[in-house]
């Protein structure tokens, strides 16, 4: 009682510990280099009815893919989702105290944690996540969205691996693929036909997949489509009903006739 | 003084009598599966009395608001460390009463120098359907009992068990709906909290658990005393349902019913004259 729905202090008073593995840097680490982690490409875009949130599929260690179905767009709770850009184990553990801080925190006071209070809960746990972080071993740079149901709107924030808290007005991306996309966001937005924000909700499924195949053709960190394979990209969206993911089958009619090109 | 073993009788004895006595202003708790899910019914005066625990799982308590805190965050702390640390579908009812609940309970009941818990918890835990869900008890003394299909917290054990002997004859098989499971409890509610007054303007009368089981008492509340008390409930008190729906998307199956819909889904005889 005396924790007031804290589920990080109730962890840590049963003995968990937030010292991931990291190196001290005498190990064959070099240090300042490039982590290999923020290998993945993961967006969010305002449209008209909340936030549309996507990410490739693809797990990578070096020049290796590890796996080609990682889910990195995750549901937090009913109203948010973290999309993940960098090491998966921490990334996953991060999204597991989150989703059981906020029922916690629900369950316990009576009333939901508000949305400040989410963005903070990820913002300190990617502080403790600081040394693993620098060491290059745990760096974790994701995207928060989610539908702020006090202002009824949807909501994107983006962090640094040491837990710098942006919010991104109209869009946000995140991984080695994201400096392609985030050009393309910022010519549509501005010289587009029409602003990100007024994008249907087909638009906007669209533009995600798009995207996402833009960032996989100049990044080998970033999975496409798997056509033979029945692979398609994680996309969610987060609006006043809530999160949904948008199904494989309708992902695959609008990347059919929408996506394919024949150039 | 103690320290000889039928003082320590005599002590426990006492506290049973205490315990009883702290228990004469509760409301008893209903639950009930249905073909959607479970069902939990009381009528409350201010303080809920149904609560979330888990993804699954919800309590109904009776007893003093503060023990009852204390129990419920034990559990809460309980559950959610276990479905961090192993997975959610390893968080029980059945282990949070075994390995949390009962033992406190019985403690705090044993230990005659300290106070004990006034309190009385039901658990409720869904299942992918109605067979599977689990109901569990627990009373003040730290004795527990499982059940299937139903369950229901009073005030003594006697009114208890003519409340889920009532159930048992309402009900013919599996509930179909909210409607039914609703009306179904709200009248076993009433049964409840009726025995309980009568019990009580009778002077205590301490020889109803000697009476042979199934003899029917002269003031043994018919269908029309039920729906007065149900009437007068609602006008003084609130109804507070809460459902463990199945049918609900994502992991947290738990949701309170809003007063209105609640009042919608009561039958036109059960709502209050205006």
């Amino acid at each position: 009682m005396g924790r007031q729905g804290d589920f990080v202090q109730l962890l840590l008073d049963q003995g968990y510990s937030f010292d991931a593995p990291h190196f001290d840097g005498r190990g064959s680490q070099p240090v300042g280099q490039e982590p290999l982690v923020k290998a993945t490409t993961v967006l969010a875009l305002k449209y008209q009815d909340g936030v549309m949130v996507g990410g490739d599929r693809r797990a990578t260690a070096g020049t290796t893919v590890m796996y080609d179905r990682t889910d990195k767009v995750l549901e937090l709770d009913r109203f948010s989702v973290m999309a993940i850009a960098g090491v998966p184990a921490t990334a996953f553990e991060m999204a597991r105290i989150l989703e059981h801080s906020f029922k916690y925190y629900r369950r316990s006071q009576l009333q939901d944690l508000s949305f400040e209070g989410k963005l903070r809960a990820l913002s300190k746990l990617l502080k403790e996540n600081a040394p693993a972080a620098l060491a290059g071993t745990g760096p974790v740079a994701p995207i928060f969205a989610g539908f702020d149901e006090q202002h009824s709107s949807g909501k994107i924030f983006f962090y640094d691996i040491l837990g710098a808290e942006f919010e991104g007005v109209d869009y946000a991306v995140s991984g080695s693929g994201s400096p392609t996309i985030r050009g393309i966001l910022h010519y549509l937005h501005r010289w587009g036909n029409q602003p990100l924000y007024q994008l249907s909700e087909e638009e906007a499924v669209v533009l995600v997949l798009r995207l996402l195949m833009s960032a996989a053709e100049f990044d080998s960190a970033t999975g496409g489509v798997n056509h033979q394979a029945n692979l398609y990209p994680a996309i969610k969206r987060v609006t006043e009903k809530g999160v949904e993911g948008v199904p494989v089958d309708r992902l695959k009619a609008l990347f059919e006739s929408k996506v394919t090109s024949h150039v | 003084m103690y320290e000889e073993p039928y003082r320590w009788i005599e002590a426990v004895g006492n506290r049973r009598q205490y315990l009883d006595d702290q228990f004469q202003q509760g409301a008893p708790i209903v639950a009930l599966s249905y073909l959607e899910g479970i069902l939990l019914v009381t009528f409350s005066r201010g303080t809920p009395k149904l609560y979330e625990i888990y993804d699954r799982i919800a309590l109904g308590g009776m007893g003093h608001p503060a023990d009852l805190e204390k129990l419920r965050f034990n559990l809460l702390d309980m559950a959610h460390v276990e479905g961090f640390n192993r997975s959610p579908s390893d968080v029980t009812g059945n282990r949070l009463m075994k390995y949390s609940l009962a033992p406190m309970i019985k403690q705090a009941f044993e230990e005659i120098f300290k106070a004990p818990f006034i309190a009385k918890i039901l658990l409720a835990e869904v299942g992918p359907q109605p067979d599977r869900d689990q109901f569990l008890t627990i009373d003040y003394d730290g004795s527990f009992e499982e059940n299937r299909g139903c369950a229901v917290i009073a005030a003594t054990s006697s009114i208890r068990k003519k409340m889920l002997a009532f159930l048992k004859t309402q009900n013919n098989g599996p509930i179909d709906s909210l409607q039914t499971a609703l009306d179904l409890a709200v009248k076993t509610w009433a049964l409840g909290s009726l025995l309980h007054h009568s019990a009580e303007s009778l002077d205590h009368q301490d020889d109803e658990d000697q009476q042979p089981a199934g003899a029917a008492r002269s003031h043994e509340p018919d269908e029309k005393a039920l729906v007065d008390h149900i009437r007068l409930a609602l006008s003084e008190k609130s109804l507070e349902c809460a459902l463990l729906d199945r049918t609900l998307p994502g992991s947290s199956k738990y949701r309170n019913l809003p007063p209105d819909q609640t009042r919608q889904l009561l039958p036109a005889l059960l709502q209050p004259a205006v």
